[in-house]
């Protein structure tokens, strides 16, 4: 349940006591984002980057129950967040493989479509956050913020065109999965991952971990 | 989700029951690539019985048209529940494959 933070003294004790109670909400943060969105919009009407626009959300969120986890939009970019809890009541895609399966034939369908001319092609960002919190600083809204937001917003700058980058925290919890369920851990989109890689993104203090997979 | 196999004299019909979703779409994917590895390249999918299809049921669908259209064969959808067919619309999916509402109707094709 979101918390609405508001207060109108900034040095409001009971600020403190209210934020000091609100709890983490540990799930799963996606960004993704439509490649070349900007170009189209300059070469193209409302009617050619509108109608790709529609097809591609449509694409990427309805066949896999993603619609009513989004977060927020900006631009052609979305945020979507899986809180744990609801993870495991989702009657299709209720655990991180089966997520990032559906993704990644979410990326295949929209590359290998036989008519370039219906979708566009689109990069996934996936990060399994512990420092979240769902909180809210504008009355009415739905957010999360903390520092495993903002680094999931980190890890888009590594992906590019039919790419998912994935944390090395969210693949430890899909290998988990995979042990659960019995498979191997090259079953699926899992077949084509990268080795790990290390970054030191701006503003975060430690290296992080991170691998991607390229959509054949 | 369960897969029957039935052979007729004009194709292959492979009828799914269920979710087809990531749990299992790997069967529909070694069931169909078998079928082609078999030169088998008329295959009918009956889909009377799927109540769920998912991006990654969708991705081996896609595939196994793709294969097939190498082939030179056919590969040909029906009876898709209304929820199914609104997925297949959502994904471009109803203008590339040959997709008939009765059964009777798919087989005269072949």
């Amino acid at each position: 349940m979101v918390k609405y933070v508001h207060f109108n003294d900034p040095l409001s004790e009971e600020m403190i006591r209210f934020l000091e109670k609100i709890p983490k909400c540990p799930g799963t943060c996606f960004f993704m984002d439509i490649n070349r969105s900007t170009d189209i919009k300059y070469m193209g009407g409302l009617t050619d980057w509108g109608r790709k626009l529609n097809n591609t959300f449509n694409n990427l969120l309805y066949a896999n129950h993603f619609q009513h986890n989004i977060v927020k939009g900006i631009g052609d970019e979305m945020m979507l967040f899986i809180p744990d809890t609801q993870l495991m009541k989702k009657s299709s895609n209720n655990n991180h493989f089966a997520l990032l399966e559906d993704i990644y034939a979410a990326l295949y369908l929209i590359k290998n479509h036989p008519n370039p001319d219906l979708f566009l092609n689109c990069k996934v960002a996936i990060h399994y956050c512990t420092e979240v919190y769902n909180i809210t600083f504008f009355k009415g809204a739905n957010d999360y913020y903390g520092s495993d937001i903002d680094l999931t917003a980190r890890l888009m700058t590594k992906s590019i065109e039919s790419r998912i980058v994935l944390s090395e925290k969210f693949y430890a919890k899909v290998l988990n999965d995979l042990v659960s369920l019995g498979l191997n851990e090259k079953t699926g989109c899992l077949s084509g991952i990268s080795e790990k890689f290390l970054e030191n993104f701006k503003g975060v203090p430690t290296s992080t971990e991170y691998r991607v997979i390229d959509v054949a | 989700m369960e897969l029957i196999e039935q052979k007729t004299e004009k194709c292959v019909i492979v009828s799914i029951t269920g979710r087809l979703d990531t749990t299992n779409y790997s069967l529909l994917e070694k069931k169909l690539t078998d079928l082609i590895d078999n030169h088998e390249d008329k295959i009918l999918v009956e889909c009377s019985k799927m109540d769920y299809v998912s991006s990654s049921g969708l991705r081996i669908l896609l595939m196994a048209l793709k294969k097939i259209t190498l082939a030179k064969g056919k590969f040909v959808l029906c009876n898709l529940q209304e929820n199914i067919r609104e997925i297949f619309e959502i994904s471009g999916f109803t203008n590339i494959f040959e997709i008939y509402t009765t059964q009777e109707e798919a087989l005269e094709v072949f």
